[in-house]
């Protein structure tokens, strides 16, 4: 190898320095060499390290030839060419090699006609353009991002453009081609691929001196003609549309003015639609397409849009329509045959996407336009999802496809979550045309659900007459099952949203439409159709006069009642648990926003609307009376689907979480016999999952906060809390409990006193915390004495402990100072016991390592929500508990959260392992725990035990190092109050004095050497500094051994510069907040400045 | 005390394929031990000790005779059922469960259902509280699974003699009745106990079967 090494460059030399022997020798070495196994590993060795770049870059044109034989392996060659590009880069350091050269060489390739060598071309321009751009791509070549740096934009600046012509050269050529054998068609297809790469940004924003080579409108033609010539390969379609997608992101300084943009973004958009009109879409280009016009719409300012001559854009509208529609028709079919690659799913959803940017920016448009699209994308998206003769649902070219029922997981998302954008985007098309939406789905589902009904009634009939349950045929069932599960999603993405947080409004096209309306419609009918849910919608005398917002509602109310119906006639198993969700999701969404409906919030307001759902009307309280209703009989019957039962009581709690909505629930019988029935802990209720049971307790004691008089409050209380109170106590205080403690009914009774706390806290807010957090104490002193009796029941344990998490998570940041001491001295308690059961303790049973990873998870999530207290308290000296309150509070009280924290530590520090860590959610947990403690209590820190501070060491300098950036921006924060601690001490050569000297090293190498994330700049900036404030002397050594390493003079004092500039503004380092924040900003401009210059790749 | 222990497989054994229970008279050096067949109501003499795979009663000899014939088959379980049904959906992660007649804790939990509207089925991965074995069921969600009384009792570790622990628990009753474990608790038992450490034994019992799965170091008062 060595002797080829020495070959090459002697082959490659002039004539006139070597001669004749000397050549053929070196020829035949170089002809070996090819021969060999590996070449290109040796080649781009050669090339890398060869010694005379000028005697290499004047002969790429030799080099060139020998790689054109096709012989030439293909990764061979490419290797072989980036090793051609990392010398180009080389060679730009010291200005030996001209890229002009090489791109003179280029296109004499190009214009040589034969597909090989322009090929080889091509290869070279793909070799350039990977080597320059992005610092991934880049090759690893031992040079400083600064050099990577400027490269990138020298050759953007001055040889991309280049590229990018040349390549519009090749295209030209091409296509005036007729017919592209399979050959030339692959070199096309590089040539493509190669555009596509040039313009690679994800969105185009070019500068001002590309605009004479990018607003050619012949570029834009050539890439149209180029697609309809290559459009029938999939791959190199892809291209072609990719490109043309980047051509449609067009933005920034390119465009001199606002009609250059309109005129271009006319010619794109006439371009587009001839190609649209002139072709059948293939499955491999549905994405590409859909790609040009969400960029299109996306980017362009509306005012552009509006600009175009409208005729083109009444066709751009009219032809987006279409091809939604098509698409949309095209994915149905995707699912129905099962397709791994959905591509026309996908486009869709495009599509989808652009019509939502569009109509959100409805005012800019003419009014009205886009009311019939609308229409026909929202009756084409409901004709794909319902089952045939209205629908074409399962439809495929052979008939229905009779496709076998999948098994479904719990981990599947369900359709109104994994097809929500989709819903969204035709619930928002839906509000636009409203007029033709809202009546469409009310009859569409009156109709099924009377279809339905009928279908069970039959079904009942026939399992009387019949002995065999298993007769029954569900296809039928099945059917209008999904077919009503479609209209209920479709109908609550279009009746209302669901933000976060927020009190959801009632669409202004809905309040609109209603308004709109009002004058036609008869209230009392409306109201006689939404308090019948058991009859027929069409047999009400004058049903053509209701409000058709309140219709649709009535219409769901009437499939729920259906359903409930069907469960009192023990009819549960035919049912669908799916359709039982959709209801209580549909009303859920619904009475969040109408309910009640306020009228300060709107403008003008609807009087059907208002007079149905409004404050202290006969509607709204009959409709929370209904909704109970359902609830309780679902809880009752439903008990065996989680999913179901969860999405009910998330309504139960939707009806009690706003004051005004609870004051309505509490008046209801149903809502006292549902708390009554609770508290019995019998069946059904019992039969709940927990979680769900946890929530419905939360429901319970947030209806307790409603608007009672006190004698109605105290008799709710004596009805929801005072029996768990009464019936732990009684448990608990037997003689014998501990020997009974471990029955099963025992056990049960405690898992679900237990399990109801848990719900109580959850139900905190700051109105009811003074007397929840009474209620809860008493059972946590409580609770430390089950500690002893189940220590060695470890689920107990859990529980018990995650009862303590709960009330800590929600309680504590209302807690006043006398309040919190009680909750840290209970919590120190638990701790304590814990400590004590499990010292020594050794479990060998199968699940000893899973019990002991909840335990820690819980106790550290526990120590979490104590600490958080320092960052987020709404406690105003115990004003939420004033008047319970009596006089002496903290004083004489010993313990704090720093004694309940660094217990709680000593006992975690020593089970956290290595490989615990490797938990993720243990992990996070584990480093917010360890931070707060640096930061809130770093004067605990020196006072640990030498083996916690050790591990405690380790634990940060590891979560620096190696763990996520999250992790070590987390640890780093923690150095600053360390450092601060150390100074505020000034004692030398205590441990933590030593360990932050080690850390300043660290810091400083992540800072100055390594490339590091942005992101945690600042959080090292800060570190940097306190830890320089404390050790002057070390930090000037690191920059002097730094500096020492230095050969190149230009490069030493830059560097000495920027390190004197980056403590110029803090000499001598103070631990000041004004000199901290001015290193802060040398830092930034320290990184920007040298960053690049020591970080080598 | 009366305790069970499943069935011996081991075919030479008293007991194995035949019904009847194993007696073994404690309160001597060595155990007594006789099998009472449950067909024929024979009795039959052996010396096979606590092989810790019979069907056995425990008898203090304090209080019977060998010649006490009167023993009652049937009391070979002492009080409630070995388990209690409970509704599918009810059962929770880290809760128990009996799959394929053994008692496991769940380890994992999940629902599934066949089709779009059909209805949930809950799949439940068990572990084996004594053999560690992994068994896996699914069932309708409205359908009752059994689920077992688990007890956890802490004794002190008094003796070990031929590999069978004396055990106090809280009340100060003694039982002879539990092997050593086969495995590295066990050993560990031996030698805390060689050492003359004071230990606890924690012994979880379900179904009838029991095992020492813990053991703690005796702190001060306890």
């Amino acid at each position: 190898i060595l002797a080829t090494l020495l070959g090459l460059p002697r082959m490659c030399a002039p004539p006139s320095m070597v001669n004749t022997e000397q050549r053929q020798h070196a020829e035949h070495i170089f002809l070996s060499f090819r021969k060999s196994k590996s070449p290109f590993a040796v080649c781009k060795h050669i090339l890398g390290k060869c010694p005379s770049n000028k005697i290499a870059s004047k002969h790429f044109s030799i080099m060139f030839s020998l790689l054109s034989p096709p012989s030439l392996q293909k990764y061979v060659r490419e290797q072989i060419l980036l090793a051609v590009a990392v010398i180009v880069k080389r060679g730009s350091l010291d200005k030996s090699i001209n890229c002009k050269g090489i791109f003179h060489e280029v296109s004499q390739l190009i214009s040589s006609g034969n597909p090989t060598v322009q090929t080889l071309a091509c290869s070279i321009l793909t070799a350039l353009i990977s080597e320059f751009s992005s610092s991934s791509k880049t090759s690893n070549i031992g040079l400083n991002m600064e050099f990577h740096g400027s490269c990138k934009r020298i050759f953007q600046e001055d040889n991309l453009r280049q590229i990018f012509v040349l390549t519009m050269e090749v295209l030209q050529e091409f296509s005036r081609r007729e017919n592209l054998n399979a050959q030339m068609s692959s070199v096309f297809q590089r040539y493509l691929a190669l555009a596509n790469q040039s313009t690679q940004n994800v969105m185009l924003k070019p500068t001002e001196t590309w605009r004479e080579a990018l607003l050619d409108t012949r570029v834009m033609d050539l890439f149209f003609t180029v697609h309809i010539k290559i459009r029938e390969d999939s791959d190199m379609a892809q291209d072609s549309l990719q490109c043309l997608a980047q051509l449609a992101s067009m933005h920034g300084p390119i465009f001199p003015d606002e009609s250059a943009q309109v005129s271009y973004l006319a010619h794109l958009v006439e371009g587009l639609l001839s190609m649209i009109n002139g072709i059948e879409i293939e499955d491999s280009e549905a994405v590409g397409i859909s790609n040009i016009i969400s960029n299109l719409i996306s980017t362009f300012p509306r005012v552009i849009l509006t600009a175009l001559p409208s005729e083109l854009f009444t066709s751009f509208i009219n032809c987006l329509t279409l091809l939604t529609c098509s698409f949309g028709r095209s994915a149905a079919l995707e699912e129905v045959l099962d397709k791994d690659d959905m591509v026309y799913m996908e486009a869709y959803d495009k599509l989808l996407e652009s019509w939502l940017t569009l109509v959100q920016d409805d005012e800019h448009f003419p009014r009205g336009c886009f009311v019939q699209p609308a229409v026909q994308v929202f009756n084409s998206y409901i004709q794909c999802h319902l089952a045939a003769p209205d629908g074409t649902r399962n439809l495929t070219v052979n008939g229905v496809a009779s496709h076998e029922e999948d098994e479904i997981n719990e981990l599947q998302e369900d359709d109104r979550e994994l097809f929500s954008d989709q819903l969204a985007s035709i619930g928002m098309l839906g509000r636009i045309a409203a007029n033709h939406c809202i009546p469409l789905l009310t009859s569409l589902l009156e109709e099924r659900v009377t279809r339905l009904h009928g279908q069970l009634q039959r079904t009942q009939q026939h399992l009387m007459n019949s002995s065999n349950p298993g007769s029954v045929d569900r296809k039928v069932l099945d059917d209008l099952y999904e077919d009503i599960h479609w209209l209920i999603l479709v109908s609550g993405y279009l009746l209302a949203d669901d933000p976060q947080g927020e009190t959801p409004l009632i669409p202004a096209e809905v309040m609109e439409y209603s308004i709109n309306h009002s004058t036609e419609v008869d209230i009392n009918t409306t109201l006689q159709i939404l308090g019948s849910p058991g009859e027929k919608a069409s047999s009400i005398p004058g049903c053509n006069r209701t409000d058709s917002v309140i219709r649709l509602l009535s219409a769901v109310l009437r499939t729920s009642e259906v359903e409930s119906r069907a469960t009192r006639a023990s009819l549960t198993e035919l049912l669908s648990p799916q359709m039982g969700k959709d209801i209580v999701w549909f009303l859920k969404r619904w009475a969040k926003t109408y309910l009640l409906v306020d009228e300060k919030l709107y403008g003008q307001i609807s009087i059907p609307l208002s007079t149905a759902f409004g404050a202290d009307t006969e509607g709204a309280q009959w409709i929370v009376g209904y909704l109970l209703e359902k609830v309780i009989n679902n809880l009752s019957v439903w008990s065996s689907e989680p999913e179901l039962a969860n999405d009910t009581v998330e309504l139960l709690v939707c009806l009690v979480e706003k004051r005004e909505r609870a004051n309505i629930v509490v008046q209801c019988e149903n809502w006292w016999n549902l708390a009554k029935q609770f508290a019995s802990r019998s069946p059904p209720l019992d039969l709940l999952s927990s979680s769900v049971q946890r929530t419905l307790m939360k429901a319970l004691v947030l209806g307790g906060f409603a608007h009672m008089d006190s004698d109605t409050k105290q008799q709710y209380w004596t009805e929801v809390l005072h029996p768990l109170q009464q019936r732990f106590l009684n448990l608990i205080n037997q003689e014998n409990f501990p020997q009974i403690c471990q029955e099963e009914s025992v056990k049960r009774e405690i898992v679900a006193t237990l399990e109801a706390l848990c719900g109580i806290a959850e139900a905190t807010q700051i109105d009811n915390v003074a007397s929840l957090f009474s209620f809860l104490m008493d059972f946590l002193s409580s609770c430390i004495g089950l500690m002893e009796v189940y220590r060695n029941t470890p689920e107990t344990i859990n529980l018990i402990i995650e009862v303590f998490v709960e009330v800590a998570h929600k309680q504590i940041c209302y807690l006043g100072e006398s309040k919190s001491m009680k909750l840290y001295e209970v919590c120190l308690t638990l701790l304590q016991v814990y400590s004590k059961n499990n010292l020594g303790r050794k479990r060998a049973d199968v699940a000893a390592e899973e019990d002991q990873y909840q335990d820690l998870l819980l106790i550290m999530e526990l120590l979490t929500n104590l600490l958080s207290k320092e960052f987020i308290d709404f406690s105003d000296t115990d004003e939420v508990f004033r008047g319970q309150e009596q006089g002496s509070g903290a004083a004489g009280r010993s313990v704090s959260a720093a004694d309940v924290v660094l217990f709680g530590v000593n006992i975690i520090l020593p089970l956290m392992s290595q490989d615990l860590l490797k938990f993720p959610s243990l992990c996070n947990q584990y480093y917010k725990l360890i931070t707060f403690i640096c930061e809130i209590f770093p004067e605990k820190i020196p006072q640990l035990p030498e083996e916690l501070f050790k591990s405690l060491m380790y634990s940060l300098e590891l979560g620096m190092t190696s763990m996520s950036s999250e992790v070590s921006q987390l640890c780093l924060e923690a150095l600053s109050p360390l450092a601060e601690q150390c100074a505020k001490t000034q004692e030398k050569d205590t441990p933590l004095f030593i360990a932050t000297r080690h850390f300043l090293k660290l810091v400083f190498d992540m800072l100055v050497l390594q490339k590091h994330n942005t992101e945690i700049t600042v959080a090292a900036g800060e570190a940097l500094y306190t830890l320089v404030c404390l050790h002057q002397a070390e930090y000037q050594e690191l920059v002097e051994s730094l500096l020492a390493t230095q050969r190149d003079a230009v490069i030493y004092q830059r560097l000495a510069d920027a390190f004197n500039k980056l403590t110029a503004s803090s000499t001598p380092p103070s631990m000041d907040r004004k000199q901290k924040v001015a290193f802060l900003k040398s830092l930034e401009e320290f990184v920007s400045n040298v960053g690049g210059l020591l970080c080598v790749k | 005390m009366r305790h069970r222990r499943p069935k011996c497989a081991r075919p030479t054994h008293p007991g194995s394929g035949t019904k009847g229970v194993l007696i073994i008279y404690l309160g001597l050096q060595t155990p007594v031990c006789e099998w009472k067949d449950a067909a024929s109501g024979s009795s039959l003499k052996t010396n096979i000790v606590g092989c810790n795979c019979v069907k056995t009663v425990y008898m203090p000899l304090i209080h019977r005779t060998m010649a006490d014939t009167d023993l009652d088959f049937t009391t070979g379980e002492s009080g409630a059922s070995a388990t209690i049904p409970m509704q599918c959906s009810a059962l929770r992660k880290n809760g128990y469960v009996v799959l394929k007649g053994r008692p496991c804790k769940i380890v994992e939990m999940s629902t599934s259902k066949t089709g779009k509207h059909g209805h949930a089925k809950v799949n439940m991965v068990g572990i084996d509280i004594f053999t560690n074995k992994k068994y896996e069921d699914m069932c309708p969600s409205t359908h009752n699974m059994d689920v077992p009384h688990i007890k956890r009792n802490e004794f002190q570790l008094l003796n070990i003699t031929d590999g069978f622990m004396s055990l106090m628990g809280d009340n100060g009753d003694v039982r002879e009745d539990l092997r050593v474990p086969d495995s590295d608790l066990g050993k560990e038992i031996e030698q805390k106990f060689a050492a003359s450490e004071d230990i606890l034994v924690s012994v979880l019992s379900a179904m009838g079967e029991e095992c020492a799965v813990a053991i703690k170091q005796m702190t001060g008062g306890k």
